[in-house]
């Protein structure tokens, strides 16, 4: 695209490094800290943790709804456009029945899901594994398709610095970890690779001066996250419009994510791939 | 492009492919206008875009591994007295226990029973899990809830913790009762003619055991228990009526809501024994071979009158209503539209030729119109996080469309047939790269039983291979063409 110039010439390595660096400690201590006071990484949401949650689109404000459901454990109310989003703390199995009740009753159009404590652990540990496992895999292939060190690691690592800084924004924004935020954040894993596969492509497999073949990926690799942006802003748009929240939180979560993947891409891989270059790690 | 040049792009094998399957995927879809003058497909959609309820249930059980000194069938039996629950042996070193024990009560239970626990996980075994899902089925389909689907979640290790029902058409309530409701269970025995007398109900049916096949007579039954009141209630019944003096004119049916699901005189062997004594246990015969075999099957679920053979809890439940789901799906298709507008937009923002930015947007439409189709040809449940995967695939496919075309026009000269190959080729394999990550990260999702996101990772991964196998190639020739004009 025109409109940005991408010449990282005259920083060196260690200057374009700074920044994402940054983010990356301060991600990490972020989370480290919300480790501490949840025990979760990010704050699970009611796949994990449990819980009653209700959509109902009614006109009736926050304080109608409390009043309706005032001898049930309502532990949250959001807004989402037409629609309000309310969730419940754990119930009984006969507290919980006389709620869906309740809500057959004054709702109809409601929806309504509920996960038990243990059922959300047991999600929780294997959606856990699944992000472990889809790491490793995503770093293996990346080992196996470029068969040299450093290029393989800068990738590795760019892709790591993503998930964790979408992770610490989730939760300064206030999205839970749910089932659908997770898959977004695999998700991440395979849209930040793409970049960073062409970027190192480009530069070690092509002939020509360095600085042109950063630029030229750049301009291929800038067009490809617009491309998605757009894909997902849309996603996003019509989403929030719709008050769909598990669209919404995906979309969002997916947006937070391909920002970061910029700044790893373009400022961390680039500068890695610039040192390993200029130190003659190619011929 | 004149007509021969035309001519040459469609007679193309790829191309070729691509146009055959885009008209495939339109069969499978389907469009056409249903009964009520609506536009109707054959897409299916999962219930959070359409009305209806799940509950999850968890199965109160235990699947233990176990040594033991003693003989495996007497330290089962012993187990089975001391935990006052059904132990089922699945193999050689391995149990269910079908009550709800924590891993600590049971390694103190089986150090007394002279064993020892080697391994604990809830749930129960394969086979136990079918079993159950078939009588889950059985109760649905016999209550006329006539779009229910029934699954077991297995993990990787086999064991069957969870089962999720489905019901379409119906609210939370409604579903919370067919799951929950339990048959009324009668016998009755016949005095004269067509008349018969009540005997006993379900309630003093203590424990029912999984078909068997007498060894001798090659006949299968099923061992059911009573309870002492029971027994005694079947004892005076049947010296009452005459049972076990004439068994032939005085046969016994079970009646499950009102329906006789078997009937059977009295053995000569149990008519003279109930004479003197009361029995507890006693076995249903219901012939040889696959008849006899599949009645079993039928009157194990019938004595048990639609209850599992385990606890279940509630681990989860959902329900979308019906204007709700026609909301969602009206959304998602708008937002697919409005993606692909974006998409093109940006697209034609960085080539500012129609050439160019056509058939990429075209690829990238009919790469999800296949998926679509093939959705539609295997019968799955669309869902949400399915159409955040759609939307998702568009995105990939059109980086890489991107990238074909900026390795194409590298240094903005229009490339020799030759060179042209070779940049192709380049440009596929950063493709294929990129798209093996995509894949490989989403394969523990599509493996595990992550309820919703499964078949957001199963059509991630078949977008991904849609594209890199059919359309990108497709879109290489294509471009060529226009590209060398």
């Amino acid at each position: 695209m025109g409109l940005i110039n991408y010449n990282i010439e005259k920083y060196s390595p260690k200057q374009l490094v700074v920044i994402p660096l940054v983010l990356l400690v301060l991600s990490l201590l972020f989370i480290g800290f919300n480790m501490m006071s949840t025990g979760m990484p990010v704050t699970p949401g009611l796949d994990f943790s449990g819980g009653t949650a209700v959509t109902i689109r009614t006109t009736d404000t926050q304080d109608d709804l409390r009043a309706v459901f005032a001898g049930y454990p309502l532990t949250e109310i959001s807004d989402m456009n037409d629609a309000k989003f309310l969730k419940f703390g754990t119930m009984d199995d006969a507290q919980s029945k006389s709620l869906v009740t309740l809500v057959g009753q004054k709702y109809p159009d409601a929806s309504i899901s509920q996960i038990s404590e243990t059922f959300g652990k047991s999600l929780q540990y294997q959606a856990f594994i699944a992000l472990i496992f889809s790491f490793i895999g995503m770093a293996i292939v990346v080992f196996l398709s470029f068969r040299t060190f450093v290029p393989s690691v800068a990738v590795v690592l760019s892709a790591f610095a993503d998930i964790v800084m979408t992770a610490a924004a989730m939760n300064l924004v206030g999205i839970t970890l749910t089932l659908g935020t997770t898959a977004a954040l695999l998700m991440l894993i395979g849209y930040s690779v793409d970049s960073d596969i062409l970027l190192t492509n480009r530069v070690l497999k092509r002939q020509g001066k360095l600085q042109e073949k950063l630029a030229g990926a750049f301009h291929t690799g800038i067009v490809m996250t617009s491309t998605t942006f757009a894909a997902i802003t849309a996603l996003f748009i019509v989403s929030w419009i719709g008050s769909i929240q598990i669209l919404m939180e995906i979309s969002a979560v997916l947006l937070i994510g391909l920002l970061f993947d910029v700044i790893n891409t373009w400022l961390t891989n680039a500068a890695i791939l610039k040192w390993y270059v200029q130190k003659g790690g190619v011929r | 492009m004149n007509s021969a040049e035309i001519k040459a792009i469609l007679t193309d094998w790829r191309v070729a492919t691509l146009i055959i399957l885009v008209i495939l995927s339109l069969v499978a879809i389907g469009p056409h206008i249903d009964e009520k003058g609506n536009l109707a497909t054959n897409l299916q959609y999962g219930l959070d875009l359409q009305q209806g309820a799940w509950i999850q249930l968890e199965l109160r059980a235990e699947v233990v591994g176990f040594t033991t000194d003693e003989p495996v069938q007497e330290f089962v039996t012993k187990l089975s007295n001391s935990l006052d629950a059904d132990v089922e042996l699945i193999d050689a070193n391995h149990i269910e226990i079908r009550k709800y024990y924590t891993q600590a009560e049971l390694e103190q239970k089986f150090a007394e029973a002279g064993g020892k626990l080697t391994s604990y996980q809830q749930g129960v075994s394969k086979d136990t899990g079918s079993h159950v899902k078939t009588i889950l089925e059985t109760k649905i389909n016999s209550l006329g809830t006539k779009d229910a689907k029934v699954n077991t979640l297995a993990g990787l290790n086999n064991v069957v913790r969870y089962i999720r029902v489905e019901l379409a058409g119906v609210d939370m309530a409604e579903a919370q009762e067919i799951v929950g409701k339990q048959g009324k269970f009668e016998i009755r025995i016949q005095t004269t003619g067509n008349q018969t007398e009540h005997v006993l109900f379900g309630d003093v049916i203590t424990s029912v055991q999984r078909p068997q096949k007498d060894l001798q007579t090659n006949s299968w039954g099923v061992e059911f228990t009573l309870s002492e009141a029971g027994a005694q209630a079947f004892q005076d019944a049947a010296i009452r009526y005459g049972a076990t003096e004439d068994p032939d004119n005085h046969y016994l049916a079970m009646i499950l809501d009102n329906k006789t699901v078997y009937s059977a005189p009295l053995s000569s062997n149990l008519a003279s024994s109930l004479k003197t004594t009361s029995t507890r246990r006693m076995v249903a015969s219901t012939g040889t071979g696959n008849a006899g075999s599949d009645q079993a099957t039928s009157l194990e679920i019938h004595l048990r009158a639609g209850a599992l053979p385990v606890d279940v809890a509630v681990a989860g439940s959902g329900s979308t209503s019906a204007p709700l789901g026609e909301r969602y799906k009206m959304m998602c298709i708008l937002a697919g539209i409005f993606a692909l507008i974006t998409v093109g937009c940006v697209i034609y923002y960085r080539y500012r030729e129609p050439g160019i930015v056509l058939p990429m947007v075209l690829i990238n439409a009919s790469e999800v119109l296949i998926l679509l189709g093939f959705i539609a040809a295997i019968k799955f449940q669309m869902d949400l996080p399915t159409i955040a995967g759609l939307i998702a695939v568009l995105g990939t496919g059109i980086d890489q469309l991107v990238i074909i075309t900026d390795e194409i026009l590298h240094e903005g000269k229009v490339p020799s047939p030759n060179l042209y190959l070779k940049r192709l080729a380049r440009a596929l394999g950063i493709i294929v790269a990129a798209a093996a990550t995509v894949v490989i990260a989403m394969v523990p999702l599509a493996l595990m039983d992550l309820s919703t996101l499964k078949g957001f990772a199963i059509i991630t991964i078949l977008g991904v291979l849609v594209g890199v196998i059919i359309t990108r190639p497709a879109y290489g020739r294509i471009i060529m063409q226009i590209l060398s004009k």
